[in-house]
């Protein structure tokens, strides 16, 4: 079975910097994968590239059997890829159900369908409650969720997280953990950025390590943080995971 | 069209395109400080001819004179817009860019009502000050005396500026506070002194610019409209935030404007300058040597 | 919840036809033709307005030069009518898609700008047209061109013993205006507008072209302000370039949104309501040296309304519920 998504050795320049070398990844359809790494391994970068915010100095991006490597992020939203921000970027001044119409609608024009469809979203993200609210009254976590649903509602094949789980309370943290797993159990395909291992590690099916722009390692969750090179290159990282 | 007399245009030009900056750096210095851009400008600058006119007709005191009165005035003026008006205006939080762009326009509405009100809408002129209608003959070139000691006292400014933001403790506290309005408080800075400052400083520049240009311009309650656009264009065109962009703006407009009257009839001068402007933004979406 | 929002659309609707309704028949009771004036240029300038409402307050793309489109309208108009013998109401639809294109024409360079740049840009641009207007010999130039009137005609849309029929037609094209308003505010248009507004790189990521979106907006705009602007040509039949390109025009397109309510549906029909006669009556109260007064009251409350109450005077009438604040 083909990849869902699809990385073929992307570089990614800013200036004199190099962000990603020869980056070559795949997703399959239906997995949970982590993409970790200490500070700076080009993660973001990488996210970002696949998102559609940057165009690879070099390699390409293949989608659902098509290249998107020239594609904006808006042509990448209507081919299935959906994403949410690390720095929540909700639309503060439009309400909790206004802010998954506006996603809704790029798979609808009829309001009535779009907003039924931003209620059943709400409902499975735990924000049915909320949905007249302001998004600017809503507190943190409850802005992640809605990051989340937002992008639920453009009906996306594969869901780009950005440190969704960061800095969350363990509890919040865990309905975090749990949303993912119902979002999987539609059939959508997961690709997370995350910090906070001992949260992420149970969760993904296989996690992709970064190091200094480069793959460093792949493969299962158990293995990768038993693997010595995936543990010196987080010395001195805090969330190193011991072995 | 002699090549004599295209130089004599450049040359002009390149004065007036001095002063240009002059008004202009005030505006990229306020920008600069709080990305804030002062619709009023124009304004500032009318009142400052306004103030030389009248210290001229009732005083008789020569703009040459009462330029640093009128400086003065204009700082004190522009510390008080900020203290009074914008300084709520930045603290908005929904449609912030619209408040930030009608607050200072309301005011620019207000100046030229009361100007209008209080001054009438004729045209008034200063007429034999010290340097008005003089001309001096530099290197074979014509140069007109008001606009040439304008340039000089820009590029004064300019120099007194510089020293001003590199090497005085408040040029850095206005750097500082520039780049974080946050940080600054933690190291005893008050913001809104700084911010005041920074106006009343912009405000005195533009009011520098006035009183010299009293002398060779008719003045009337609309005055500032048309060296608004220019001032903004001009501060565009350097950058929005860099105040030597302005200046160098300033020369760059100067220039195309002087250019552009060789060419086209008077009417259209400033058709050149939007033309510029125009290219230049659609080219470099942010300015020649704007960051932000 | 969707009963709820369907009924405040309604009710919205009934609202607008009971004013509309109401303001039908107030003609039929003022008979000062001073008064008349000043209705229907409160009208036109509630439709002028809540045009320029679309781009600038829904899509957030602040324009201080839609004297540009007023004055493509007003130009064309007269242009075809008194050059070949077009009928103002052809040369009304001439001039709404004349200014679509140009608004278009203008926006693939101009919605690259970031906030400021493309403010000054839209004034730029203003006064680049105006210049050329008058300088433009064909179209009269400085001196303009002159709508020749010769008696009632519905055809060629110039009455003579009546406001009435402008007060009419204005009337209509405020709630023309209003309606598009109404319609779009709950459309895919409506809502990826205001995504735009509010943040651009989540709006991408949702699948929304930000490009189009404003293009969208610029277009509907300018073709509604370019209507305003050929109803203005025929009803004062004398246009010249300062008259119908000037930025003060511009100016006082914004400023009953700003005041009513920027970003909202009845936010310019307010401002225009209170703006207008105010305007007006303290120009002419005051007197000869009055001048400047108008300026000085809705300068101040420009500011006013900025600095107090951004969300504009709408926000005083418990219309929407507060959750939904716009």
């Amino acid at each position: 079975m083909t990849a869902l998504l699809e990385t073929r050795g992307i570089w990614q320049r800013f200036g004199g910097l190099v962000a990603n070398s020869d980056v070559s990844i795949s997703v399959g359809r239906g997995e949970i994968v982590g993409l970790i790494g200490p500070n700076g391994a080009g993660k973001s970068t990488l996210f970002n590239l696949i998102a559609g915010v940057y165009t690879p100095t070099q390699g390409s991006i293949i989608f659902d059997g098509e290249d998107v490597t020239r594609m904006s992020a808006a042509e990448r939203c209507e081919r299935g890829i959906g994403r949410t921000f690390q720095v929540v970027k909700s639309f503060e001044t439009m309400t909790v159900i206004d802010n998954v119409i506006v996603g809704a609608l790029i798979r609808t024009t009829v309001m009535r369908e779009a907003r039924r469809k931003a209620h059943e979203v709400l409902e499975f993200c735990g924000l049915g409650a909320r949905a007249n609210v302001l998004a600017s009254q809503l507190i943190p976590s409850e802005k992640r969720r809605l990051e989340v649903a937002r992008a639920l509602a453009t009906e996306p094949k594969l869901l780009l997280l950005d440190e969704v789980l960061t800095g969350l309370t363990p509890i919040e943290a865990q309905t975090g953990v749990e949303l993912v797993r119902k979002v999987r159990t539609t059939g959508i395909t997961v690709l997370m950025v995350e910090h906070v291992m001992e949260i992420v590690m149970p969760l993904v099916d296989r996690a992709i390590v970064l190091d200094l722009g480069k793959v460093l390692v792949e493969g299962k969750p158990t293995d990768v943080v038993r693997d010595p090179k995936v543990i010196s290159a987080y010395l001195g990282d805090r969330h190193a995971v011991s072995a | 069209m002699t090549a004599e007399t295209i130089i004599q245009s450049l040359a002009s030009g390149l004065l007036m395109g001095l002063l240009y900056g002059l008004i202009a750096a005030g505006l990229a210095l306020i920008f600069g400080l709080m990305d804030v851009v002062n619709f009023a400008h124009g304004e500032f600058l009318m009142i400052a001819m306004y103030a030389t006119f009248f210290l001229f007709a009732f005083f008789a005191i020569d703009p040459l004179l009462s330029a640093p009165l009128v400086a003065a005035a204009l700082f004190v003026f522009g510390a008080v817009v900020y203290l009074l008006i914008v300084r709520f205006a930045v603290r908005a939080k929904a449609n912030a860019g619209m408040v930030q762009i009608f607050s200072t326009f309301g005011l620019a509405i207000v100046m030229r009502g009361l100007a209008q009100y209080f001054f009438t809408p004729d045209y008034r002129s200063i007429t034999h000050s010290w340097l008005g209608g003089k001309t001096i003959s530099v290197a074979g070139i014509f140069l007109p005396v008001p606009q040439l000691f304008g340039a000089l006292t820009a590029i004064a400014a300019f120099v007194a500026l510089y020293f001003f933001i590199n090497r005085t403790d408040f040029g850095r506290a206005l750097e500082a506070t520039r780049e974080d309005a946050g940080a600054v408080a933690l190291v005893g800075i008050d913001k809104n002194r700084v911010f005041a400052l920074g106006w009343g400083l912009g405000a005195a520049l533009v009011g520098l610019a006035g009183a010299i240009m009293a002398i060779f311009f008719y003045i009337y309650p609309d005055v500032g409209a048309s060296f608004a656009l220019i001032a903004y264009v001009t501060v565009a065109l350097g950058g929005f935030g860099s105040v030597f962009g302005a200046f160098a703006g300033g020369l760059l407009v100067g220039l195309v404007e002087a250019t552009t009257a060789l060419i086209l009839p008077p009417s259209l001068k400033s058709v050149g300058i939007y033309a510029v402007y125009l290219l230049v933004v659609f080219i470099r979406p942010r300015g020649l040597f704007g960051s932000l | 919840m969707d009963t709820a929002f369907a009924q405040r659309r309604r009710r919205d609707l009934v609202i607008a036809a009971v004013f509309a309704a109401i303001s039908a028949l107030v003609p039929l009771f003022v008979k000062d033709v001073y008064v008349q004036n000043i209705m229907v240029l409160t009208l036109m300038y509630a439709a002028l307005s809540q045009s320029w409402n679309i781009l600038s307050g829904y899509c957030g793309q602040i324009s201080l030069g839609h004297a540009l489109y007023f004055g493509l309208g007003a130009y064309t108009t007269a242009l075809l009518f008194t050059k070949f013998g077009v009928l103002p109401w052809f040369g009304m639809l001439g001039g709404g898609l004349i200014s679509a294109a140009v608004a278009m024409a203008l926006g693939y360079p101009c919605f690259r700008l970031r906030g400021h740049y493309f403010v000054i840009a839209t004034i730029v641009i203003a006064e680049t047209g105006l210049l050329l207007f008058q300088n433009w010999d064909w179209a009269g130039a400085a001196l303009g061109i002159d709508i020749p009137v010769r008696g009632d005609s519905w055809l060629k849309f110039q009455f003579t013993r009546s406001k009435l029929p402008y007060f009419y037609f204005a009337l209509v094209l405020a709630c023309i205006a209003w309606f598009v308003t109404w319609w779009l505010e709950d459309s895919k248009w409506g809502y990826w507008w205001r995504a735009v507004k509010d943040n651009p790189d989540a709006a991408e990521s949702l699948g929304v072209v930000v490009f189009n979106s404003k293009m969208g907006a610029a277009a509907v705009s300018a073709f509604l302000t370019a209507i305003g602007g050929s109803f203005y040509a025929q009803f004062v039949s004398y246009i010249d370039p300062e008259s119908v390109m000037g930025f003060q025009f511009s100016l006082l397109m914004a400023l009953p949104a700003v005041l009513g309510g920027i970003g909202t549906l009845w936010g310019p029909v307010l401002g225009a309501v209170i703006l207008i006669p105010l305007t007006e009556l303290t120009r002419s109260f005051i007197g000869g040296s009055g001048r400047g007064v108008d300026l000085i009251v809705y300068g101040t409350l420009i500011v006013l309304i900025s600095l107090a109450r951004p969300e504009g005077l709408v926000g005083l009438f418990s219309l929407r519920r507060k959750e939904a604040a716009r």
